[in-house]
Parts: structure tokens; sequence; C-alpha cells
């Protein structure tokens, strides 16, 4: 496969804060990523960068080969739908539609009609006085129905429900499986889409935490739950990121890969294996590097 | 080229902005100061500036292309290239389309003596001095003007923030005064209305072309680093 994105030393600098520092990122096509991160970690900038929507203090961007700015080839092979995303004063949702089938050459109409109608959305409303979820749901269509090769969705569920946040996931994997591209979706609610993504890129103070896949990821942590007293005696040692306890059973998550041996020590001494959330692994792991930040030591180097 | 034109169909895909809205105002207008003329007395011609009123609507045009369509244009994957002479293009078109307004306007007046009741808004003899050309240019050119200074204020105040748009506003007022100060101390004010008089409306709307062209070039040059 080939880098459909190269970013190399990508710096971002506002007044008093680095929003991207010195960050190195290579994405592969052909996959949905999930761009995870707290308020103000990057994410936004990085996408609007990528797209030539903002600008680099320094460092290299490339997108299918070529920079991004003023590149109508590249910008036509591309799809940033924002979570604040403006829309002209008196504009419909007919208008925008419209418009996005002018400029994105894979517009697919039929799939758009059947978004509106999933979403219930109002046509012939002006935009500025549709609802938040209604807003949202303009956005994910026309990222959607755009089939751009590269789509970015940033935060676009909004105000959507959950019935139809899970419509977006559903047609967003749908349509991905019956028209295979590069989709990047950052994202709050990490267990809701945890599913959805193969990789997983966690950014964090301007700095790329992880790039792996989805899978890797939720090996780096396992869950063992049983007997408080067995499960902590088996933890001793070991980096806890997480535990929880509810009478006499613990549930522990600690950092580290289980070989099989290992895993039947576990099933033996009568403990249970159980998935490792997403979200708790990352959470944890921004934490950590937050707090490794303040004194670097090798644990930063090897979380990157 | 086929995206810069597809921009100028996104620009009128809501026919409301560039055609309805102007027209509206400009048949109010003119509405309005048939029923002021027919209030005055006396049989004398009476003119007044009741054609302006639809520019104002071409500079909130041009302000808000700025503000909210080039944000959504951004959405669309357009580069400001693109979506900059496309706007242009659509705002000559719309300046075209002022243009001829005024014209039909102006030939009602004649047709009509001014709707009867001696009363003009278009047919404004020191704006007709050239012809019809001459009054299509004038208008036309100051339906452009107020798009271009809306476009350019709001590209300003996009990249650079409140102050200043209006550092540049205080700015241009000082070199107007400035200008105020030299006539008057050199005492040429009879030198400058005689070549006022002398250009003629048609004059003046050509020097104002020049004014717009050079607008939009920095217009551009700051469009150019514009975030949405």
């Amino acid at each position: 496969m080939t880098a459909v994105i190269e970013v190399q030393n990508l710096t971002k600098h506002y007044k008093d804060t680095n929003a991207l520092d010195n960050v190195t990122l290579s994405i592969e096509g052909g996959a949905i990523y999930g761009l995870l991160g707290r308020n103000g970690a990057g994410k936004t900038t990085l996408m609007s960068i990528l797209t030539a929507q903002n600008f680099a203090t320094s460092g290299d961007v490339r997108v299918f080969g070529e920079h991004p700015y003023e590149n109508s080839r590249v910008l036509s092979r591309m799809c940033f739908v924002r979570e604040s995303q403006k829309y002209p004063d008196d504009a419909t949702p007919r208008h925008a539609f419209k418009a996005a089938s002018l400029f994105f050459t894979n517009w697919d109409q039929a799939l758009a009609d059947r978004l509106i109608d999933d979403f219930q959305l109002p046509m012939k409303q002006t935009i500025k006085k549709l609802s938040r979820g209604q807003l949202s749901a303009v956005g994910v269509i026309i990222g959607l129905a755009s089939r751009a090769e590269l789509t970015f969705f940033d935060e676009p569920y909004l105000g959507l429900d959950a019935v139809a946040r899970q419509i977006f996931y559903d047609r967003l994997i749908e349509d991905y499986a019956e028209h295979p591209r590069t989709i990047i979706l950052s994202s709050h609610l990490i267990d809701e889409v945890s599913n959805l993504i193969e990789r997983v890129i966690v950014i964090d103070n301007g700095k790329i935490l992880v790039n792996e896949e989805t899978d890797a990821m939720r090996d780096r942590a396992v869950t063992v739950v049983g007997d408080a007293a067995k499960v902590d005696a088996w933890a001793s040692g070991r980096e806890v990121l997480h535990r929880e306890e509810l009478g006499r059973v613990a549930s522990i998550t600690v950092l580290g890969h289980l070989s099989a041996d290992e895993r039947a020590g576990v099933a033996a001494s009568g403990l249970d294996l159980a998935p490792v959330s997403l979200q708790q692994l990352i959470v944890r792991l921004t934490q950590k590097a937050s707090a490794d930040s303040a004194a670097p030591t090798h644990e930063s180097q090897e979380v990157r | 080229m086929s995206r810069t034109l597809n921009v100028v169909r996104l620009q009128l895909i809501n026919k409301q902005t560039f055609i309805w809205v102007p027209l509206i105002v400009l048949c109010a207008a003119v509405l309005m100061s048939v029923l002021i003329y027919a209030m005055i007395p006396g049989n004398e011609p009476k003119y007044g500036g009741g054609g302006q009123a639809p520019l104002w609507v071409f500079f909130a045009v041009g302000l808000s292309a700025m503000t909210l369509t080039f944000p959504f244009s951004q959405a669309m994957s357009i580069t400001r290239r693109e979506f900059f002479v496309g706007t242009m293009i659509t705002a000559i078109l719309g300046s075209v389309f002022m243009g001829v307004l005024f014209l039909i306007g102006g030939a009602i007046e004649m047709l009509t003596d001014g709707y009867g009741i001696n009363g003009y808004v278009f047919h404004l003899p020191w704006l007709w001095e050239a012809g019809p050309l001459g009054a299509f240019i004038v208008y036309f050119t100051l339906a452009l003007f107020f798009f271009v200074v809306g476009f350019t204020g709001a590209t300003i105040y996009k990249s650079w923030g409140p102050v200043v748009v209006t550092v540049v506003g205080i700015g241009l007022a000082l070199v107007l005064i400035g200008l105020v100060f030299l006539v008057t101390r050199l005492e040429i004010w009879d030198q400058v209305w005689q070549s006022v008089g002398d250009l003629g409306a048609l004059g003046l709307a050509l020097w104002g072309l020049v004014v717009v062209a050079v607008l939009s070039l920095v217009s551009f040059l700051a469009f150019r680093r514009a975030k949405p």
C-alpha cells in the first residue's frame, strides 16, 4: 500500500501554544482511521492543514504525493466535514447538496436521498434554522455521499441522538464496504467508534501518541477479573492502568501483552480475561503521557 | 476552469442573493421615490437618489460572500483562487444585471415622462450625459465597487481582525482629509471641480474601474492566506 498522507515535522504555532508539535505521520490508504484525542489536542488543526484550510508554521505535508494548498488536483479528491461548518446565510440543505454535487465527482445523489430520509432532514428550511443535530446531519450526508477518496469527519455527530449516530455508523460501514476509500474520523465517543475503526491515531498536546491497528492497540493491555485477592496477587509487579472493585470481585486492567502461556495461566488460576475498553486504554495512556511529559522518561518513548 | 465556473453556479444556486433581493430593494426604492415625488407640488423635474439603494445590497453580498460562502466553498474542496475568480465573475454578472435594470428604469422614465409626474430615479441628467452606454458603465462600476469594498473589508477582517479593519478605515479617511487639505492649501478647488466636470460621470466611472481593479488585487493577495 502507498501512503495517502505524509506529514514531516509539522508544527503549528498559535500565540501561546503549539497546536501541533513536530508531528511526523504517514497514513496509508484504504482504511478507516480513528483520530482520537482530547479537546485542543490538535485534531482539527491537523485535518485543516491537510486540507489546506489552515497553514503550517513549519514542516511539510503531502496528500496523494503533492502539497494540497491551491492544488485542485489534490483537493478535488478530498472532503472535510467540519464540526462547525458554516453555510451561506440563506442556503437550505437542498442548496448545499446541489453545490456538493457540482464539486465532488463521485457524488451519489441516490445515497444522499436515502440519508436525507434516514435523518428526516427538512430540505426547505434554511440551514441556519436547523437544530444542532440536523446541522450535523447535513455535514454527514455531504461527507458520505461525496464519496471522496479521502474523507475527514471532524466530530460529525454533535447533537445527533443515539439512533441517528447508529445510522451514521451503519451507512458509513455499508458504503465503505462497497466503495473502499480512506476515512479519517475524529471522535470523542471512542467506544462508539471502536468497532468501526481499523487503525487508531491518538494525538495529545500536539504530538502523535499512538498510530497502530485497533487490534494491536487492544493487545497492549488486558483486563483480568476475579477474586480480589487473587487478582491483586496476579497484578503485582505489573503496570496497572485501572482497578475496579465490587464486593470481593476486582477487575484490573494492566499494560502489556499476554503470551498464550500467560493467558492459560490466568485461566488456570480461576481468573477471567475480559476485553479492554479502547476508551479506557486511551484515557489512561493520555493521562500517563501528560504525567510523563513533566519528567520525560523511557515510558513516553515506549508509548510512542 | 470548469471548477471556477462551478463557483459561479454555486453562488447562483440560491437566486435570492444576487438577483431577487437587489431587485426587490430597487423596486421598493423606486416605489417610495415616486410616492414622495407625487407629494411634491410643482411641475419642475424631480430627481432623487433612490437608485443607490440596491448598491448597499451589493456591499452586504460582498461581505457575506467572504464570511459565509467562502467557508462553505472550503468544505466543497475549492481552491482559494477558484473561489475568488468565480466569485468575481458572479459579481460582474450581478453588476451587469444591475446596469441593465438601470437602463430599463431610465427608458421607462423617458417613455412615461417620469411616471407621469416628472420624477426621476434613474434618468439623472448628469449620469446620462454620455448616453445609455455611459449610464450603464456608471451603474455597473458602482455596483462592482460596493461588492469589492465589502469583500475586501471582510477579507481584511478575517485575516487580521477588527483592529486592522479599523486602522485601514482610519488610514483611508486620513488620506482623503490630507487630499482635501492639500487642495485647500494650494487653492485649486476651481481646477478640481473643473476637471471633475470635464471627466463627467463616465470618466469618473472609468477611473472607478481602475480603483476596483486595484482593490481586487489587494483583496486577492490578502485572500490567499485567508482561513475559513
